[in-house]
Parts: C-alpha cells; sequence; structure tokens
C-alpha cells in the first residue's frame, strides 16, 4: 500500500490578508481605544449597564476596560443558525461558511418595466424579496429598498411584511427603533408559531449601527439591548468611511471599526449573556475627488476580507460587503466591481456577505445587479470548491490509456466527472458568434433584464397562511394607528 | 518687496494646507503693520484660489481642500482682532447658516459643504447635525444670515427641510434668506416642490449654487 508522511490536503484555496500577529496589533489597539478614548453612549440605560459592570463613566462618556471586552469575548457565541420562514432554509453563521445576499434600504430602483429611476413601493420591495427568492446563490434577503409611501415611523413594519411576502429564505431586517424592532419581533413570533420557536431558530437577525467615530446612539443602544433580551441575532457593525469618519490608513480604520463593533459585544452580553452578535460591517474610503463612500473600491474589498480575518480570529461571525457597485447603471463598471468583490469576500470566508445588488454606491438597490451578481457569486463558488487531488482526479491511467495525440471527450472519465468539475453559467455567453447573432446579439445587460422579468412574472413564493397574514397586517395596522397623529 | 514674499508664503501655506505656519505668518503680518485686508485678498485668499483651481482640475483632491481650508480659518482668527482693532470689517461674500435636519445623524456631507463654502469667502455658521427647525430660525436672526443649507440623507428627514422653510415662513424671515437644499435623497425637483430656492448635488455646485444666490 502507498502511504505517505505530512501530507497536507487544500480542500479550498487558502486565502488570508493579515497574520496572526497583524490581528492581534488591531485587537490590542481597538481595546485600547475602548480603554483610553473611549466611546460616547447617548442611552442612559446602556451608560448604566456598563458603569455598574466597572468602566469608567463621564456623562456620556464611556471608557471600557480591556477584561471587561475580554470577559464578554468569552461568552458571545460563536456561531448563530437562523432559518426562513422555511425552516428547512438555514444558514450556518461559523467560520469560513459563506452566504451571500442583498443590503437594505435604498431610496431607488430602476424600474424593470419601463426604465425609470423611481422611488421604492411596498410591491417593489416585495418583488425584490421575490427575485432573491428564486436566486440559487442568494442565501439571506435584506430588503434592498426602503418602502415609500408610509408613515417614517413605521416603515420598516411594512418593509418587513413585504420581505416575508416575498421570500422564506432567512431575513435580515432594519428597525427605526427599540418599538419597530418589537413589532418586527412579533410579527415574527406571528409566522412561527410563538417565541418558542423563534429562540430555537431565529427568522431574522437585526441590522443596528453604531454611529462612527465612536458614538452609539440612543436608538441603536435600544435596539440592541431589546435584541439580547429577546434572543434576537444582530448585527452591531458601523458604516466606516477611511478618511471621513475613520482614519484614512486601512488598519486604523479597522481598529476604530473594531473597538466600535466590541461596544455591542459587550453591551450584548451585561443584559443577557449569550446574546449573539455579529460584527464586521461595511468598510470603505471617501472618494477624495467626489465625497462618496466607495462601494466598489478596492480599499472596500480589502477591508472586508481583513476584517473578516479579524473575526474569524476573534471566533465571531462576520458581516461583509459585496456585489456591489458605484456605477449608475448595469455597465462594465458595475460588471467588474461585482466580480472582484464577490470573489474576494467568498475567499475570505465571511458569513453574512451583504450588499449584494446595490448600484450608485447604496442609493440604487438594483434588481438586474442583483441577478448578474448571483451568476458572479455562482462563479466564485466554482473556485471556492478548489481542486480535488486523488488517484481518481490524477487521471494518470486515463492519460496512459489516451496517450500521445488522442482525444479524451470519449473517455468514460470524461463523462463521470465533467459535471462536478465545471460550473455551468446561466448568463454568460460562450456561443459562437454566429449562435450569438443569430439569438439575438444578446449583452449581459439583455440576458439579466429577461432573466428579472421571467422571475417577476413566474416566481411564486411559498404562501403565508392568510390567517397569519391578517394577524401580521393587524401588527402593522396598529403600529400606523399608535404614529398616525 | 518683503511684503510680496510674505503675501506668496501666507499662499503657500494655506496651499500646502498648515493652520500653524498660516497663523504665524498672520501674527508676523500684525506685527509689520500689514493692512490685515491685503493679508487676506493677497496673501490667504490667493492660496485658497490656487487650491479651489487644482480641485476643479482633478489634481488635488477633498483632504487637501479641507486642510488649505483649515490653514485659511486660522488665518483668519489671527487676524480677526487686528480687524476689530482697525475698525475694518472682513470682507464676506454672504453668511450662510447650515445645518443637518430633525432627526437626521448623517454630518459629513455637511461639513464637507460648510467648509467648502467657508474656504470660497463665506462666514459659515454650521449647526451640526439633528437641528430642530426652530435653531435654524434662532440662528438665521441671530446672524442675519442671506442663506441656509438644509442636510438631509435620510427619505424619512427630507420632510423636515419643508419643515423649516415653513418655520421661516411663520417668523417672517422667508424673504429675508435664501434656502439650498441638498443630501442624497433631495433633488432639484424636490427644491421646487417645498419653495427652496436651490439644490446642489455636490459641495463644488453648492459653492457655485450659494454665489448665485448671494449676486456673486
Ligand atoms: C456613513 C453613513 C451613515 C453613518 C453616518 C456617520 C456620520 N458621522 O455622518 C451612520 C452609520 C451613523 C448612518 C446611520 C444611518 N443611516 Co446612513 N448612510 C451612510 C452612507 C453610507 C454615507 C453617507 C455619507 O456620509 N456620504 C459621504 C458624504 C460626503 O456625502 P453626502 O452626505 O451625500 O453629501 C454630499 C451631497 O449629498 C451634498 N450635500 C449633503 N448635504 C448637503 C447640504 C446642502 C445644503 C447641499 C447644498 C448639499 C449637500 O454635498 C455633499 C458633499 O459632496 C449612506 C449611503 C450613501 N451612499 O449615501 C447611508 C444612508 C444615507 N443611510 C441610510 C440609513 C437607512 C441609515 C440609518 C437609518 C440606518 C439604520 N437603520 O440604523 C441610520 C440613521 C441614523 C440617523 N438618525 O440619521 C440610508 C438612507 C436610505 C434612505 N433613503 O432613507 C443610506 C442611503 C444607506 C442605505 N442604502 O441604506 N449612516
Amino acid at each position: 500500500m502507498n502511504m505517505r508522511a505530512n501530507y497536507q490536503v487544500n480542500a479550498t484555496p487558502q486565502f488570508r490578508v493579515l497574520s496572526e500577529d497583524q490581528i492581534e496589533e488591531i485587537y490590542f489597539s481597538a481595546l485600547e481605544v475602548l480603554e483610553r478614548v473611549g466611546m460616547r453612549i447617548y442611552s442612559e440605560e446602556g451608560v448604566a449597564l456598563l458603569r455598574d459592570a466597572g468602566s469608567r463613566v463621564q456623562g456620556d462618556r464611556v471608557w471600557i476596560p480591556s477584561w471587561l471586552v475580554q470577559e464578554a469575548l468569552t461568552t458571545v457565541p460563536s456561531r448563530i443558525v437562523i432559518a426562513g420562514r422555511d425552516r428547512n432554509k438555514r444558514v450556518y453563521l461559523e467560520k469560513d461558511k459563506i452566504y451571500f445576499g442583498t443590503g437594505s434600504d435604498c431610496p431607488s430602483l430602476v424600474d424593470p418595466y419601463t426604465d425609470a429611476v423611481r422611488k421604492y413601493t411596498f410591491d417593489d420591495v416585495y418583488n425584490a424579496a421575490r427575485i432573491s427568492d428564486a436566486l440559487p446563490h442568494i442565501d439571506f434577503h435584506m430588503s434592498l429598498g426602503l418602502t415609500s409611501g408610509v408613515l417614517a415611523q413605521t416603515y420598516d413594519r411594512h418593509q418587513f411584511l413585504a420581505m416575508l411576502k416575498g421570500t422564506s429564505k432567512p431575513l435580515v431586517i432594519t428597525a427605526v427603533d427599540r418599538e419597530g424592532l418589537a413589532d418586527q419581533y412579533q410579527m415574527a413570533c406571528e409566522v412561527l408559531g410563538g417565541p418558542e420557536e423563534f429562540a430555537r431558530l431565529p427568522l431574522f437577525v437585526v441590522y443596528i449601527e453604531p454611529s462612527s467615530p465612536l458614538n452609539h446612539s440612543v436608538e441603536a443602544v435600544e435596539k440592541l439591548l431589546y435584541s439580547a433580551e429577546k434572543g434576537i441575532p444582530m448585527i452591531y457593525t458601523p458604516c466606516t468611511m477611511c478618511g471621513a469618519t475613520a482614519p484614512m490608513t486601512m488598519a486604523g480604520g479597522m481598529v476604530q471599526c473594531l473597538a466600535e463593533c466590541l461596544v455591542g459585544v459587550v453591551l450584548s452580553q451585561l443584559r443577557r449573556k449569550g446574546a449573539a452578535v455579529i460584527i464586521g460591517g461595511v468598510g470603505s474610503i471617501m472618494d477624495m475627488s467626489t465625497s462618496i463612500l466607495s462601494y466598489g473600491a478596492p480599499e472596500m474589498v480589502l477591508l472586508s476580507a481583513a476584517m473578516t480575518d479579524v473575526a474569524k480570529w476573534l471566533r465571531l461571525p462576520m458581516f461583509s460587503t459585496a456585489g456591489c457597485s458605484d456605477s449608475k447603471v448595469l455597465d462594465q463598471q458595475a460588471a467588474i466591481e461585482s466580480a472582484v468583490s464577490v470573489v474576494v469576500a467568498a475567499l475570505s470566508g465571511a458569513n453574512l456577505i451583504h450588499d449584494v445588488g446595490y448600484l450608485e454606491s447604496g442609493l440604487l438597490g438594483s434588481f438586474d445587479m442583483l441577478v448578474m451578481s448571483n451568476e458572479v457569486i455562482g462563479l466564485a463558488k466554482r473556485i471556492l470548491s478548489g481542486i480535488t487531488v486523488t488517484p481518481e482526479t490524477l487521471a494518470v491511467d486515463v492519460i496512459e490509456r489516451v496517450g500521445p495525440g488522442g482525444q479524451y471527450l470519449t473517455q468514460e472519465h470524461t463523462r463521470r466527472h465533467f459535471r462536478a468539475e465545471t460550473w455551468l453559467p446561466t448568463l454568460m455567453d460562450r456561443q459562437m458568434r454566429r449562435g450569438w447573432e443569430a439569438s439575438g446579439r444578446k449583452t449581459m445587460a439583455d440576458r439579466v433584464r429577461a432573466k428579472v422579468l421571467d422571475i417577476l412574472e413566474h416566481h411564486q413564493p411559498m404562501p403565508i397562511p392568510a390567517e397569519v397574514e391578517a394577524r401580521l397586517k393587524a401588527i402593522v395596522a396598529e403600529a400606523d394607528a399608535r404614529h398616525a397623529s | 518687496m518683503v511684503r510680496e514674499r510674505i503675501f506668496e508664503e501666507m499662499a503657500q501655506a494655506v496651499i500646502d494646507g498648515l493652520p500653524d505656519k498660516a497663523r504665524a505668518l498672520a501674527h508676523d503680518a500684525i506685527q509689520a503693520g500689514i493692512d490685515p485686508l491685503e493679508a487676506i485678498e493677497r496673501g490667504f485668499k490667493a492660496g485658497m484660489d490656487v487650491v479651489g483651481d487644482g480641485f476643479a482640475k482633478g489634481e488635488l483632491f477633498i483632504p487637501d481642500l479641507m486642510m488649505s481650508g483649515e490653514a485659511m480659518k486660522a488665518a483668519i482668527a489671527a487676524l480677526e482682532p487686528e480687524l476689530m482693532k482697525r475698525k475694518q470689517q472682513r470682507q464676506v461674500l454672504g453668511r450662510v447658516v447650515i445645518g443637518t435636519v430633525q432627526g437626521d445623524i448623517h454630518e459629513i456631507g455637511k461639513t464637507l459643504v460648510a467648509t467648502m463654502l467657508a474656504a470660497s469667502g463665506f462666514e459659515v455658521h454650521d449647526l451640526g447635525v439633528d437641528v430642530s427647525p426652530q435653531r435654524f430660525v434662532d440662528m438665521v436672526r441671530q446672524v442675519d444670515a442671506n442663506v441656509v443649507g438644509l442636510s438631509a440623507l435620510l427619505t424619512t428627514t427630507l420632510l423636515n427641510q419643508e419643515t423649516v422653510i415653513l418655520t421661516l415662513k411663520e417668523a417672517g424671515l422667508r424673504d429675508k434668506v435664501k434656502v439650498i437644499v441638498g443630501g442624497v435623497p433631495a433633488s432639484p425637483e424636490w427644491a421646487e416642490e417645498i419653495g427652496a430656492d436651490g439644490y446642489a448635488e455636490n459641495a463644488t455646485e453648492a459653492v457655485e449654487v450659494v454665489k448665485r444666490m448671494v449676486g456673486v
């Protein structure tokens, strides 16, 4: 028998940005920021919790000692599982398990029928969810659009209803405030049949943002504490814009981002040990010519991957960013920025990779971009699946059988392996010129739009029972009534 | 001759974005008995014009502009007492009150616009974020502002731009002050709908529009 010593296998490609020593430097610097610079916490409840636990406090300024962070890190879970309305559609937020999904709350969309840029309505948010529902590589869904035409204080409940109807996949929600979150939690419990089922396998994660630099709003902290109480997993991550709301240097941006995330970890554990927190966030640069926060910059790609290294080292789930672009339309730029960010985010091993479908730096939630990026994710997953090296795949026997000058098409080995070895594109064109011309000279954008329309016209999500939907609508209506005046 | 060299150095300090240097040169100028208005015009502002041009041409970037703005601010602050002593008034293009509307804490865009306006020769009063309509109105009255700038980044807070306009009307100040709106959910159409006098997509455009508003 053939025996080999010290044999190692790379089941997937290996990729990392930072060494362990570099990660440690970033972590220690974040602790230093928490301990020496401190944070501003606008919630009195939050300040009191931190004070009682041993933080130095002056008004709303809080200095959090390193030991408190370390203690919190021992009880915050390293893994979270959530499932959609369809309880079999699950995401396992554990080290290196990757999932892609949309982003939330873009003000506008491109109408797929008229090409007009207009505001998102309830129906558009519902349709966005249906598109995610239909795409095989989209594992979780965020609203993509901000529901217009409803009350500002209750838009989140309307949006959540539209999302629930449109997809049975796991969700990431946003909430106006604690009350908005409480209503959505109640809605989720209606869907699942009670809080026990939510606790067993949550239906959603709530996305909460600290306000860089080093500020934590009342709303953010209240949502965080409520989530900890109810067992709602939370993303607590900022939107750090290097050069504007965070240091210009990538490392400095990460230090600040991590420090802000760790406030969420500490506060959540003080409220309830074991509360689930996801760190990371949108880290990018301000473009110094136009002032936008870039969603296509290589720095965003790099920061996301590096932050993933940090999250994995801390054994915390990671919220990352990819599949988005600064372009205003679905063009070559959008494709480049989507492809590069998706491939790198996939390689990095981040868990919830969001903002797939964003154009115009997060202002345009595009159905086209979502569908095109789904194809990119498929391609990226093929790269991720690596190369299997066994006697069967090394195929020396087959090479011998074919010999010099033969061909492999008629080998049983080829037929046995081609499906597993190759990725089958659904939107990439690989026809020869005449075939392409005969089929209407369609560009990627044409094919993408056709698929969007096909989904909109045909895809039926798993229905919500009528009596459940009625109860959901009642919760939304009550919220509206409370805020009507 | 020496004076010319000092003006050149002043311009250069602004171009290089060095607040300490600019402040020191301002003090030197006072010592040397140079007219502070001339120091601003021929010295510091000349530097700011170079930087503005560079930015417009795409050779310079926002951090260059911001640091030059800081240098300009430092120089003017240092010259202010001397101006008072001489009973001179720095010529400003106009007085602008700016802030992010109530319920909204998006700060960066508004700050950029404020800095650019200040660097272009406006007197700017930045009220910060989450500013109530009443605070806008009070400040407009207090400084006798020519223009008020309203930033909103959320669809939900966009409406508060209109509230400020209504509050200005109630206070009887609407005819005395021009209103410019901005932020991602705002648009020229929105500006027109709520009866604002202008809209700008970014900070550079904001300077142009505000200049037009005050007739320069
Ligand atoms: C950074 C950021 C934040 C940071 C802000 C930090 C800070 N210190 O400012 C934080 C994390 C705090 C934040 C919080 C939230 N945010 Co935010 N945020 C952004 C982001 C990514 C960038 C904004 C920015 O600073 N851009 C850079 C600056 C320089 O550009 P700018 O602000 O557009 O300004 C330029 C022009 O607009 C113009 N301008 C701006 N103001 C003015 C004023 C005048 C008078 C003029 C003439 C021109 C002008 O000139 C500026 C310079 O060129 C945008 C996405 C985006 N693409 O804009 C989302 C975004 C604006 N946020 C959004 C949301 C939903 C939120 C939250 C509600 C999230 C939540 N669920 O908790 C909270 C709201 C908090 C609150 N009450 O305000 C949505 C808004 C959707 C909508 N239409 O309502 C966006 C679009 C992201 C998204 N797609 O979801 N956010």
